[in-house]
């Protein structure tokens, strides 16, 4: 049953808050905001919203988690930290991983089944699917046909041509959502933002059954009846700097995107991730493991964690867009985004890797530029000879020539390039190496090595091979001037790994008991380490349904 | 009865470079302080240079705070050498108490501005005793004039090979590179060479440090036989444009019809195929006359989720 805004309690008087606790049958007084440590009677504070269930998160996973609670006739409130809907699904090409011989499928012909998914994402030759837990992907491959419907059901549209297969994926998966018809809400319009088509239908979903979403709320920490046991009672948030508690009747559903945006949390699986790696989709969404921290915070334990380390997927990616701080691969921000005035420049797209030299933050070359594989990121993280940079590997810069620039067609100016730390130009390269300034070059470069390592890379280039990294056919003399250096530190893309829940998505604290009234999905849990957005949905509709029919 | 003022020391702190270029414009921060807690910051500051010019510290101005730095500007002078600043305040009258002189010894070093070179329009390769032409650009760190200073190319030995000035105007698209043409003759013998490019920066007005650096150049033996490549791709057989060859020092492009045709001496090669986004293998090529192979190269997705697997 489909129920109006009005369901929604708040905001609330200071009767109707002290009702809406009663209601809880928590004994004594209302304790929140001050995070589960702090909730021993320190502090008395009182609900300003009431929900049945509250959704941390709107995006791929707490959109559908809101519609399926709404669904089932639960008040939702959705809570999130941005102006604006979507995380990082509003930038996503929507490529959506479903399965399962659902009707697009059926519809190329292709066959598909629970079964196989579940075979296909439980394979032990391939790191993509190895350390996943057997449990969810059963789950995920159950509820495959059901989410695909639900999406379509919900008005999200899809183009036809299926891709695949892909990974671990032995058929056809992936079928591409239409980008939303209004450009002014697509963030990075013009550049096939699909994914904004699956978001801002889910959102226009979500609003019409009558979920609420609160943009701007931060949540600052989930609110446990004591600090590490009882249930999960609500949240509290920040908006714009105004305290807003908020109950959840019935849960709390963690969809808070992942936590590559927090250094910290995240060099807790690889140390060389320190802070100089750019992060995809910044700087619209930040993913800073707030979820995961907030859920920790009140018991809650991590899962499948050798999944970010693996090696497969796309943990971490090469950059496509040079000389801007963000140049995540297919990710630009024109002059027309709402975001450009913090992206600052759209990079320079680079179409043939011949026409730059990568060097580390010591001036020299680390590996062969053509190469995308881990192998080069863990050459690019190498320690390389600072004793005070012992862990990852500072910057990386592309180093070209103005004849790269005629051959790529770039012009290497603003709005392309950022001059302010990541775009530099000089007449030669030993000026070149001294103009390179940036917040994590923490020592200039020697124009000698600068000039050492072109000049060896040129040698190598007129004998027609690399001796040193084995590039394929060193193809371009950088000797033209003016000179360029570029930033091109790889960046941070998949959390792969989170909050251990059950296949209910409810969270599991460190003795392996559930935490009740606490949920999560999405890139925040852990346990599956599929790429992309068919996770996301298909958890985040078992959230919400899970919630939804929990007995306050 | 009047109680006799005390003597006070007087302190001066000076931050600034301990190194800049020769006749660049510097500034010093200073600040005089007494430790007994007596405002200095009305007393007079002078700041005396190398060549004996005296300058004022003119108290900091916008604040009543008495530690606030003077801000001196100065300039270095055009010898390299390490130069001494002093600077003093004389005994005087502050807050009812005496202070004493004091003086600073401020020691900075003065260095010659870099200069830095790009050669570049390299043919590659050059056929043995053939002639052939480079560019070699020079720049300097202060950006000067450097039209009519001398640039030497000189082989691994270090002989001269070539001579010649640089031009009136800098290289399109540069602030100040200034260039020439050199014209070389390719050495007798087949192979790879480093030769270098030399500026001397004596003779300019400011002080500069001379610069060198050093290009490769391949050399080949004059060609006799060609070779036609066709580069198709591997399932469909479909000529592949834009594939890159390379022999070694040897290089050519596809055209719309996948073939390329090079010149080469008798030997034997390993031809190699890029084209972004395919796989080739290295193909052996022994060639004593004219020749025609084919190359199929295939498709691949490459590793990179822009092109395999977005969101």
């Amino acid at each position: 049953m489909v129920k109006s805004t009005t369901d929604c309690e708040g905001p609330a008087s200071a009767e109707v808050s002290r009702r809406a606790f009663l209601s809880t049958g928590a004994a004594g007084v209302v304790l929140a905001g001050a995070g589960a440590a702090e909730a021993q009677g320190v502090a008395q504070r009182y609900w300003d919203r009431s929900a049945d269930i509250v959704v941390i998160g709107a995006g791929v996973a707490g959109l559908p988690a809101a519609i399926t609670a709404r669904d089932l006739g639960a008040s939702v409130i959705v809570v999130d930290e941005n102006y604006d809907i979507g995380g990082r699904g509003m930038l996503s090409g929507g490529r959506v991983h479903l399965g399962g011989g659902h009707a697009l499928q059926q519809k190329a012909g292709i066959k598909d089944s629970a079964d196989q998914i579940f075979a296909d994402w439980v394979r032990h030759d391939t790191a993509d699917a190895r350390y996943s837990d057997r449990d969810l992907v059963r789950v995920f491959a159950d509820e495959n046909v059901a989410t695909f419907n639900f999406l379509v059901e919900n008005g999200v549209k899809f183009t036809e041509r299926p891709i695949g297969p892909e990974r671990a994926s032995t058929v056809p998966r992936t079928f591409i959502t239409v980008e939303w018809h209004i450009p002014s809400q697509v963030i990075a319009p013009g550049r096939a933002r699909a994914g904004s088509g699956l978001v801002r239908q889910l959102e226009l979903a979500a609003r019409q059954k009558g979920a609420e979403i609160l943009l701007q709320h931060e949540m600052k920490s989930i609110v446990r009846e004591q600090a590490r046991s009882g249930n999960a009672l609500g949240i509290t948030s920040d908006h714009n700097g105004t305290v807003v508690n908020i109950q959840a009747r019935k849960g709390v559903i963690i969809a808070t995107g992942g936590h590559t945006g927090n250094v910290n949390f995240r060099r807790t699986f690889d140390p060389r991730l320190t802070e100089e790696y750019q992060q995809a989709c910044m700087p619209y969404v930040h993913q800073g493991a707030d979820g995961e921290l907030a859920a920790m915070e009140i018991g809650a334990s991590l899962w499948a964690t050798a999944n970010q380390t693996a090696e497969a997927g796309s943990a971490i990616t090469k950059t496509r867009h040079i000389g801007c701080r963000w140049g995540y691969a297919t990710l630009v921000y024109e002059p027309e985004s709402p975001m450009f005035h913090l992206a600052k420049a759209t990079g320079l797209t680079v179409v043939d890797w011949q026409d730059v030299i990568f060097v580390n933050q010591a001036g020299r070359r680390f590996w062969n530029e053509a190469d995308g594989s881990y192998k080069f990121f863990a050459a690019a993280m190498a320690y390389n000879g600072d004793p005070s940079k012992l862990n990852g590997g500072g910057p990386i810069w592309a180093i070209f020539d103005a004849d790269a620039t005629a051959r790529e067609k770039w012009n290497p100016k603003p709005p392309n390039v950022d001059p302010d730390g990541f775009f530099f130009s000089a007449d030669t390269i030993g000026e070149l190496a001294g103009k390179i300034n940036n917040p994590h070059q923490k020592k200039p470069i020697s124009s000698q090595v600068l000039q050492e390592t072109v000049n060896r890379y040129n040698g190598f280039v007129a004998a027609g091979v690399d001796q040193d990294f084995k590039k394929p056919t060193p193809m371009y003399k950088i000797e033209t001037p003016p000179f360029y250096a570029a930033w091109s530190t790889p960046i941070l893309h998949d959390t792969l790994t989170g909050l251990r829940t059950n296949t209910n998505t409810e969270v599991i604290d460190i003795h392996g008991d559930v935490i009740p009234g606490l949920y999560c999905a999405g890139e925040s849990q852990g346990g599956f380490a599929q790429h992309g957005l068919a996770r996301c949905l298909v958890f985040g509709r078992i959230a919400g349904r899970i919630a939804a029919k929990r007995t306050a | 009865m009047t109680p006799r003022a005390a003597t006070h020391a007087s302190v001066i702190a000076v931050d600034g470079p301990t190194e800049v270029a020769v006749g660049a414009d510097f500034v010093l921060k200073i600040v005089s302080s007494c430790p007994a807690g007596c405002d200095l910051s009305g007393v007079q500051i002078n700041v005396k240079a190398p060549d004996g010019t005296i300058s004022i510290a003119e108290p900091a101005t916008g604040g009543a705070d008495p530690a606030a730095p003077r801000h001196v500007a100065l300039k270095a002078p055009l010898e390299p050498s390490e130069h001494i600043w002093r600077v003093s305040c004389t005994a005087h009258e502050s807050g009812g108490n005496h202070h004493d002189a004091s003086l600073l010894p401020v020691p900075i070093r003065t260095r010659p501005y870099e200069t830095s070179l790009a050669v570049w329009a390299i043919p590659s390769p050059v056929v043995t005793g053939k002639l052939f032409a480079i560019k070699v650009g020079a720049k300097s760190a202060a950006g000067c004039d450097l039209k009519g200073m001398c640039i030497a190319v000189c082989d691994e030995a270090g002989a001269v090979l070539a001579t010649d000035v640089l031009g009136d105007t800098p290289w399109p698209g540069t602030s100040a590179l200034y260039w020439c043409e050199l014209t070389l003759v390719a050495p007798a013998e087949a192979g790879m060479f480093s030769w270098s490019v030399k500026f001397d920066a004596s003779g300019l007005a400011l002080p500069h440090n001379g610069a060198s650096s050093r290009f490769s150049i391949a050399i080949v033996r004059p060609p006799e036989h060609r070779l036609t490549v066709k580069v198709i791709e591997r399932e469909t057989a479909a000529p592949i444009e834009n594939a890159h060859l390379r022999l070694g020092a040897f290089r050519a492009a596809t055209d719309g019809s996948g073939i390329a045709e090079l010149m080469l001496p008798k030997g034997s090669y390993d031809l190699d195929v890029w084209k972004s986004g395919y796989e080739a293998p290295t193909t052996p090529i022994a060639l004593n006359a004219d020749l025609a192979v084919e190359v199929a190269i295939a498709a691949v997705p490459e590793e990179n989720p822009d092109t395999a697997w977005l969101m």
